[in-house]
């Protein structure tokens, strides 16, 4: 009987339910692409190379934040799911009246969230498994011009597993809420539940300007402190600006309705339309809601924040992709066993493996970088290693089409790169003169292909596993310039995944909370609204002051949540910004995209829903 | 002089083919500009399906209703909104007084859905109030008033329009006696100082005890109509419960 109720409970209050279902499939759908990234087919390339490092540090990551974000998650479930019990009370006081005992009616409600959460575990997943698709084409993107052809559509057993388990807790935690809030409830409570109402309480003016001036004070204050401090000094102080700023966003929050109802009474607006009638139910309803408010404002703040910073990082490194790898592939000689140096034919090398040089590589230069002796070149710095001479760097650099060193005067850092990789950090150029009276130390040997970069590598490589005697005696190092590049993607997709991963979370917890909130109330102001349809308020007018209230609701909490941002993101900028900035163009849409799609969606869907629940009896 | 309500052969059936109901069969009645009427008889009677179809919130099935000549079952959507705002005025039994706003504000309420110029209002809302004897609760939020009071602030925002017709639909029915009592006089003075025209709905004959006429439904039908005529409030009220017996039904209501 009770499985049946259930069920049928579930059927009909899907209307009800459809916020929580939503959220609840988003949540599964994200916990899953992030959990499946090791799926997908650049994290196998990326893995498969040298770069397995940073493809096991991005997994590690991921369990980490799976944990942060699973509990971020359980919160939002159950706040959900007691929004959810709230309304029901009177259907729960009902099934009591009825005779049925407390552990019956329990189960009704465990069944129901236990159907729910299956529906949604499955509906995430099946969208989890389409958008690490869409994820792994847009990572697959971003490896600009080189796209491995291996892609294909995998769908990550392990992820799945381990979504279901993750949330199967959560649930198990919910029920286990459910069941523990239905055996303590009185019926008492659970009838007259529809007729609490809140009081509005009116505070004088002056109250509520001192408490907004006031927030406004604290919040400046912490700005101050931060764009002052900057953003990674964390001591004492810094915990005292993020105090102050919390302080600051819940004071705003709690005195902004007062404030603004009194500023605008006065005003003509007021007596207008149906004007007074939303500045009200907002004002009504502040007293519960700054907190949350307050919890949402943040949880947009790091949302846009961290959305934002790590596409800005993101185009950071991409801006570094090219500078440090001038050359399709660097070979680095260091000499015999015991460092002795000795000048090898890297081409001739390379024919005796079968890799023809005529036929593969457009050019092969050959340079040699001396040991730095304090006592010729005056340079005392431990961390230059080696010097290379002026018209050896010239010829580097204007090979490459760079401007070239003329005028020789003291020893200098080398503007650009000599060749791949960190050989070419630590090297100075010394001039000719000074290079006749040092030891070499090391050769370098830069090449470039002919043909596609990618297949003359495999080439390269495969041939060198096919030999035990590349260079003989000699210790050779290759520095490919698709693994650097590599590499940089790999902190790329690093970058990137994590604060999607975490501002997406962030930004979905903020926009369902206000969504349920707004949702549960409107139910509560069905019955206002059917009054001032009796009095005659046409459609149109009541519509518009249902989205007027929702939109105050969403608008707010985002207004002061973009101010946070903006100024988070210029302290996160000066941290950031010898690499470049995190506040680019390019960041800011992409962020104010998701915000739309996301924040946008959930307003929508709450338009329509709670339109629907105050427009229930029309004629 | 030209009726300010005209109702002909109002018709109300619900359910489908198996199981009709005939709420109102063939109602035919007119109410004139200033008049204070009310309609009684016992439950099931149509009462509230009549008073569903006058303030527009249900349609009938066949008939005619006019107010100021102007034909209701005609109207729809916006212009149905324009007539219940600028036509209607309403009372009715329990709370409906928006809990957000406070006396002040729901009686604007009235005059800002239809459009009054925004410097109007509060003057015209501290008159409604004047005249209802509510000028010291208009601050107040509806919890913070008696029941009397927070009836009398929804008659003051049924008048505050200058309708054609306040309806009110048993007024008196969750008030104490000495509040009724109080509401009725001001309802009494509002009809004769204003010449507003008011038809109320009740089963108590006390609060009927206070119209000029009295029209009786019993089965969808028009039973009886009583008329004042100078009679005083005691002998008048004595005259409905006669109807009232007569009537039969609900004995539980008579007193």
């Amino acid at each position: 009987m009770s499985f049946k109720l259930s069920l049928r409970n579930v059927r009909r209050s899907l209307r009800d339910y459809a916020v929580y279902f939503i959220t609840l499939t988003f949540g599964v759908c994200l916990f899953y692409v992030f959990n499946a990234l090791e799926s997908q087919s650049v994290m196998t390339f990326l893995s498969g190379g040298n770069n397995s490092q940073m493809v096991e540090a991005i997994f590690i990551l991921v369990d980490v934040f799976s944990v942060f974000v699973s509990v971020v998650l359980a919160g939002l479930i159950l706040y959900a799911n007691q929004f959810l019990m709230k309304r029901r009370k009177r259907e729960l006081g009902t099934y009591f009246l009825l005779g049925m005992d407390t552990g019956k009616v329990a189960r009704v409600l465990v069944t129901e969230t236990f159907f729910i959460g299956l529906a949604a575990l499955i509906s995430g997943v099946a969208l989890g498994i389409l958008g690490s698709w869409a994820l792994d084409k847009l990572s697959v993107a971003m490896f600009l011009a080189t796209p491995p052809d291996l892609f294909t559509f995998t769908i990550s057993w392990t992820a799945a597993v381990k979504t279901a388990l993750y949330f199967g807790v959560i649930f198990l935690l919910v029920m286990l809420f459910t069941g523990l809030s239905v055996s303590r409830s009185r019926l008492i409570d659970l009838i007259r539940a529809s007729r609490t109402n809140e009081e509005v309480s009116q505070r004088p003016l002056a109250l509520s300007v001192a408490l907004f001036l006031l927030g406004c004070t604290s919040l400046g204050t912490a700005y101050a402190i931060l764009l002052i401090r900057g953003l990674l000094r964390i001591d004492l102080l810094w915990f005292i600006m993020l105090g102050l700023g919390t302080l600051g966003t819940f004071l705003i929050f709690r005195s902004l309705s007062g404030f603004l109802l009194r500023l605008t009474k006065g005003h003509a607006g007021y007596y207008k339309g149906l004007n007074m009638f939303v500045l009200r139910q907002w004002s009504g309803k502040v007293h519960t809601n700054c907190l949350s408010n307050t919890v949402i404002c943040i949880l947009l703040l790091l949302a846009i924040g961290v959305t934002a910073c790590s596409v800005g990082l993101n185009d950071t490194i991409t801006a570094a992709v090219g500078g440090n790898t001038p050359y399709d592939v660097t070979v680095i000689n260091y000499g015999l066993e015991d460092g002795t140096y000795q000048e090898a034919d890297v081409a001739q090398l390379f024919r005796a493996i079968g890799v023809d040089p005529e036929e593969n590589f457009s050019s092969v230069e050959s340079v040699t970088v001396y040991y730095n002796e304090e006592s010729v070149t005056g340079i005392i710095q431990p961390t230059i290693y080696a010097v290379i001479g002026l018209s050896d760097y010239n010829r580097l650099v204007s090979a490459r089409g760079l401007p070239t060193l003329e005028s020789w005067e003291k020893p200098v850092d080398t503007p650009n790169a000599i060749v791949n990789g960190p050989a070419a950090d630590g090297v100075m150029v010394v001039s000719d003169e000074m290079i006749a009276q040092l030891q070499p130390r090391r050769q370098m040997v830069n090449i470039n292909y002919k043909g596609n970069v990618q297949e003359t590598d495999l080439l390269i490589r495969a041939a060198l596993e096919h030999t035990e005697s590349f260079g003989g005696d000699l210790w050779l190092m290759m520095n490919y310039k698709l693994d650097n590049y590599y590499d940089l993607m790999g902190s790329k997709l690093l970058v990137l995944y994590m604060g999607l991963y975490l501002g997406l979370v962030f930004l979905l917890t903020a926009a369902a909370v206000l969504a349920l909130q707004q949702l549960s109330q409107a139910a509560d102001n069905a019955q206002r609204y059917e009054l001032l349809s009796k009095l005659g308020a046409p459609k149109s007018m009541r519509r518009s002051a249902l989205i007027r209230q929702v939109a105050l609701a969403f608008l707010l909490p985002l207004a002061l949540g973009v101010i946070h941002a903006f100024v988070g993101m210029k302290a996160a900028n000066d941290v950031i910004n010898v690499m470049g900035h995190v506040d680019s163009v390019h960041s800011s849409l992409l962020t104010a995209l998701f915000l739309l799609v996301i924040y946008g969606g959930y307003f929508l869907f709450t338009c329509l829903g709670a339109w629907r629940s105050v427009n229930q009896s029309e004629r | 002089m030209e009726p300010i309500l005209s109702v002909k052969n109002l018709q109300k059936t619900y359910g489908g083919k198996g199981s009709r109901t005939n709420a109102l069969r063939g109602l035919d009645l007119r109410v004139f500009p200033g008049e204070f009427v009310g309609i009684m008889g016992p439950s099931g009677s149509g009462k509230t399906t009549f008073l569903n179809c006058i303030s527009t919130i249900d349609s009938p099935t066949s008939g005619s209703i006019q107010v100021d000549g102007q034909e209701l079952t005609k109207l729809r959507g916006k212009t149905l909104s324009r007539f219940r705002r600028e036509r209607l005025g309403f009372i009715f039994q329990d709370c409906n007084l928006l809990d957000t706003l406070t006396g002040l504000e729901n009686i604007a309420l009235a005059l800002t859905i239809s459009g009054t110029p925004a410097h109007e209002v509060e003057h015209r809302a501290k008159e409604a109030a004047q005249l209802l004897g509510v000028e010291d609760v208009l601050n107040k939020f509806p919890y913070q008033m008696s029941g009397g009071q927070q009836q009398r602030v929804a008659a003051a925002r049924a008048m505050v329009t200058k309708p054609a017709l306040i309806l009110a639909d048993e007024p008196t029915g969750a008030l104490d006696s000495k509040s009724t009592r109080m509401l009725l006089e001001q309802l009494e003075e509002l009809n004769r100082q204003e010449g507003a025209t008011i038809l109320v709905v009740t089963h108590d004959a006390f609060t009927a005890s206070w119209c000029q006429r009295i029209l009786f439904l019993r089965d969808g039908e028009l039973y009886r109509e009583l008329h004042r005529k100078g009679m005083d409030r005691k002998s008048f009220f004595r005259e409905i419960l006669t109807v009232m017996s007569d009537l039969g039904g609900d004995d539980s209501d008579v007193l």
